[in-house]
C-alpha cells in the first residue's frame, strides 16, 4: 500500500493493523510524532490525514491507502517556519517540546479550517492535547496570535546573543 | 545583566516547533533491539522460583537480564555520599512494590520482547502490605523493609532526623495558647509526556554510548558505573533533551538495566516505558504526614514548635534521607522560632519509591507551615499578615539547622503580597524591613538566637546534618 507523506509517495510494508505512529517512526523513520501514551490519551502523536488531525497511535495504517499524511516535518522548516511555528517560538509555547509536534499540527488544522483567535474555541479545538510543562496559556496565546498574524519577531535583543534564530514566512 | 529585559528566544525553540529536536526515542541506530520488563504484579511478595529458560530460547529474544547478571546488585543514589544502599537493580528474592522490575527481555521487536516476558516462569508468595505511614510503627505492622519500617542510618545510626534547639519545655510553659495541626499532602506522579527511556549502544572500542532522558546525567554516570563495575571512561552518557522531568527523572531509572542487555546481546537496546508503566512504576513525589504543635502568645509570637514528620519513602530509600533532611532544616518555614523539637522519619511502605519533585522535601513543609501560620492567626483572632511579619526571618536570625540568615526576604515578600492584595496594615508593619530585629520586633525570646549560627550550609551538612543537630533527645 501507499501513502503520500508530506507530499512524497511512500510504500508501506508494515502489516495493515500497525498503528500509523509506529509506521512513521519505525518503518519510515519520520519521528516528529511522539509516543506519549500510545493509547489516544495525550495527542503527542497527532498528524494530519487528508488535512484533518488524527491520533496516529490509534490509526491502523491499513485504513490509509492513498491518503495524504502530514507530520510536523511537512508544515515548515527552520529556514521557512509557518506562522504557527513562529508564534510558538515567539510566545514560548514549547517548553520541553514533547507535546509540541501534536500541538502545532492540531493548531495548524484548526486555523486552516478557519479557526479564529477566540481563546475558548482554541481550547476546545486543542482539547485532549496534554502538555505537562507550559500550563497551556502560552500555547493558547500563540495560536490566537497566529490566527491574525503571519510574521513574528524572533530576533534577539540581548547584547551578546549566543543563539541565532532564523526567521521566515510561509 | 544583559539578558534582563531582553527578549531571549529559547535556544531549542525552533528545533521543538519543526520536529528536529532529538529526544532519546528519536535516535536511530542500526540493529536495535527493543526491551520489555517483567514487573512485580504484587505490592509485597517473596519470589520463590524464577525460570527464564523458555524466554531465552524464544526466537528473536537476544538477551534476558535478571539480578544474576548485575555485577553490583545494590547501589544507592546517595551511596557516594555515604548513605547505605538498599535497592536491588532488579529484584532478587523479594518484591516490595507493585511494578518493581524483576527481569528485562531484549528482542528484535517490542512484541517479541513482550512475549519473552510472558514466557518467564515465576512464582510468588504474597506477603502482608503496608501503605499508611501512620501504621508503620504499630506492633502488628508488617515489616516491609529489611531495615525495618523506617530508615535507621542517619548519622550516628539514628533512626530519625532530629532537631533540638533552645528549650522547648520553657516555651510551652510560657505559652498563652497551643495551636496544633496535621497536614498530609498526597503523592504526585510527575507525569512527563516523555516516559522513562534509554538506549544503550555498545561501541566497537568496548565503550557504551548511553542515550538517556535523565535530568541528572552525572548521577546516571556514577550509578551505572557502580552497578556495572566498570570505570567511568567506559560510559559515554548522552543527555540534555528531557521530555519533561519535574524531578522524576533524577533517579537512574532505566539506563543500567538497558546497558546490561546491550552488553549481553552486543547490540543496541532501547527500553522505553509505556504510559502505564510510567504511572505504575516510576517514582512519585512523596506523600507526607506532618504534625505541628506550636506554643504561641496571644499577641502572635511563636515561642516554640514541636513537629513530627513521616516521610513516605515508598519501598526503598533512594533520595529520601536527603529530602527529609532538607525538610527538617526548613520546618519553621520563612519564620524564626527559637525553641524547636523536630523528629522526622523516612518511613518505608509498599508504595513505589518516592523521589524529588520541585523543591524536594521543602514544598511539603512550606504547605504545612504556611497553612499553620494562617491557622495560628485564626485561633488568636489576629491578622495573618501581622503574625507572619512578626515572626518573619530577619537579618542575623538563626535557622533550625543553625545557619545565620544573611539576607532573608520574608518581610519584603509578605509586604508585597499585602500590597498586591490591597490588604491594609498598620504603619508599624508597613514600615518593617528585613533589618536585624530591634525594638518591638525583638522580644526577649528571640534575643539569644541572633547571630548564633554558622555562615552557610554545605552539601555535606544537608546530607549528614550539622554538629548541633543531635543533642538532647
Ligand atoms: S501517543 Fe497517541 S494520543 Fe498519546
Ligand atoms: S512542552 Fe513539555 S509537555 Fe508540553
Amino acid at each position: 500500500m501507499n501513502i503520500t507523506l508530506n507530499g512524497v509517495s511512500r510504500q508501506i510494508s508494515s502489516p495493515p493493523l500497525t498503528p500509523l505512529l509506529r509506521v512513521l517512526r519505525n518503518e519510515l523513520n519520520v519521528v516528529s510524532a511522539k509516543a506519549g501514551c500510545e493509547a489516544g490519551g495525550c495527542g503527542a502523536c497527532t498528524v494530519l490525514v487528508d488535512g484533518r488531525p488524527q491520533r496516529s497511535c490509534l490509526t491502523a495504517v491499513g485504513s490509509l491507502n492513498g491518503a495524504a499524511v502530514t507530520t510536523l516535518e511537512g508544515l515548515g522548516t527552520s529556514e521557512n517556519l509557518s506562522a504557527v511555528q513562529q508564534a510558538f517560538v515567539h510566545h514560548y509555547a514549547a517548553q520541553c517540546g514533547f507535546c509540541t509536534p501534536g500541538m502545532v499540527v492540531a493548531a495548524t488544522a484548526y486555523l486552516d479550517a478557519g479557526g479564529s483567535d477566540d481563546k475558548e474555541a482554541i481550547q476546545e479545538a486543542l482539547g485532549g492535547h496534554v502538555c505537562r510543562c507550559t500550563g497551556y496559556l502560552k500555547i493558547v496565546n500563540a495560536i490566537a496570535a497566529a490566527a491574525t498574524q503571519s510574521e513574528f519577531d524572533l530576533t534577539i535583543t540581548a547584547e551578546e546573543p549566543n543563539v541565532v534564530v532564523k526567521t521566515g514566512g510561509r | 545583566m544583559k539578558a534582563v529585559g531582553a527578549r531571549l528566544p529559547r535556544y531549542d525553540g525552533v528545533g521543538h516547533v519543526t520536529g528536529q529536536t532529538q529526544f532519546v526515542d528519536d535516535v536511530r541506530v542500526r540493529e536495535m533491539l527493543w526491551a520489555k520488563a517483567l514487573r512485580s504484579p504484587h505490592h509485597h511478595a517473596a519470589i520463590t522460583r524464577m525460570d527464564t529458560s523458555k524466554a531465552e530460547a524464544m526466537p528473536g529474544v537476544e538477551a534476558v537480564i535478571t539480578h544474576a547478571d548485575v555485577p553490583l546488585l545494590e547501589y544507592g543514589h546517595l551511596s557516594a555520599l555515604g548513605i547505605p544502599a538498599d535497592e536491588p537493580l532488579l529484584a532478587k528474592d523479594e518484591v516490595r512494590y507493585k511494578g518493581q522490575p524483576i527481569a528485562l527481555v531484549a528482542a528484535e521487536d517490542a512484541d517479541t520482547a513482550r512475549a519473552g516476558v510472558e514466557a518467564i516462569e515465576i512464582d510468588y508468595e504474597e506477603r502482608p502490605t503496608l501503605f499508611d505511614v501512620r501504621k508503620a510503627f504499630d506492633d502488628d505492622a508488617p515489616t516491609v523493609h529489611r531495615w525495618g519500617n523506617w530508615y535507621p542510618h542517619f548519622e550516628g545510626e539514628m533512626d530519625r532526623r532530629q532537631i533540638r534547639k533552645g528549650n522547648i519545655e520553657e516555651a510551652f510553659e510560657a505559652a498563652d495558647t497551643i495551636v496544633s495541626g496535621v497536614y498530609r499532602p498526597a503523592a504526585i506522579e510527575h507525569a512527563p509526556l516523555e516516559t522513562q527511556v534509554s538506549m544503550v549502544v555498545p561501541e566497537p572500542d568496548g565503550r557504551l554510548t548511553v542515550y538517556s532522558c535523565t535530568q541528572a546525567l552525572y548521577f546516571s554516570l556514577g550509578v551505572m558505573a557502580a552497578h556495572l563495575q566498570v570505570p567511568l571512561n567506559r560510559l559515554k552518557v548522552v543527555g540534555g533533551t528531557v521530555g519533561g522531568g519535574f524531578g522524576g527523572k533524577v533517579d537512574t531509572a532505566s539506563e543500567t538495566v538497558t546497558a546490561l542487555a546491550a552488553m549481553k546481546a552486543n547490540r543496541p537496546v532501547k527500553w522505553r516505558w509505556t504510559r502505564e508503566e510510567e504511572f505504575l512504576a516510576s517514582s512519585t513525589r512523596a506523600p507526607w504526614h506532618m504534625e505541628i504543635i506550636d506554643a504561641v502568645t496571644s499577641d502572635g509570637w511563636i515561642l516554640g514548635r514541636k513537629m513530627l514528620t513521616l516521610h513516605d519513602s515508598g519501598a526503598y530509600a533512594r533520595f529520601s534521607p536527603y529530602g527529609l533532611t532538607k525538610h527538617s532544616f526548613h520546618h519553621t518555614g520563612a519564620y524564626t522560632i527559637p525553641n524547636l523539637h523536630f523528629d522526622g522519619y523516612v518511613v518505608f511502605t509498599n508504595r513505589v519509591p518516592t523521589t524529588a519533585m520541585r523543591g524536594f522535601g521543602v514544598t511539603s513543609v512550606s504547605f504545612a507551615t504556611e497553612t499553620h501560620m494562617s491557622r495560628i492567626a485564626d485561633v488568636l483572632g489576629l491578622d495573618p499578615f501581622e503574625v507572619r511579619l512578626k515572626n518573619a526571618n530577619r537579618i542575623n536570625d538563626t535557622s533550625p539547622n543553625m545557619i545565620t540568615y544573611p539576607d532573608p526576604s520574608t518581610v519584603d515578600v509578605v509586604l508585597s503580597i499585602a500590597e498586591a492584595t490591597d490588604h491594609s496594615l498598620d504603619d508599624a508593619y508597613m514600615s518593617m524591613s528585613r533589618a536585624q530585629r530591634s525594638g518591638d520586633m525583638l522580644p526577649e525570646h528571640l534575643a539569644a538566637q541572633i547571630g548564633e549560627g554558622h555562615e552557610h550550609a554545605s552539601l555535606h551538612a544537608l546530607v549528614h546534618g550539622v554538629d548541633n543537630d543531635s543533642e538532647g533527645n
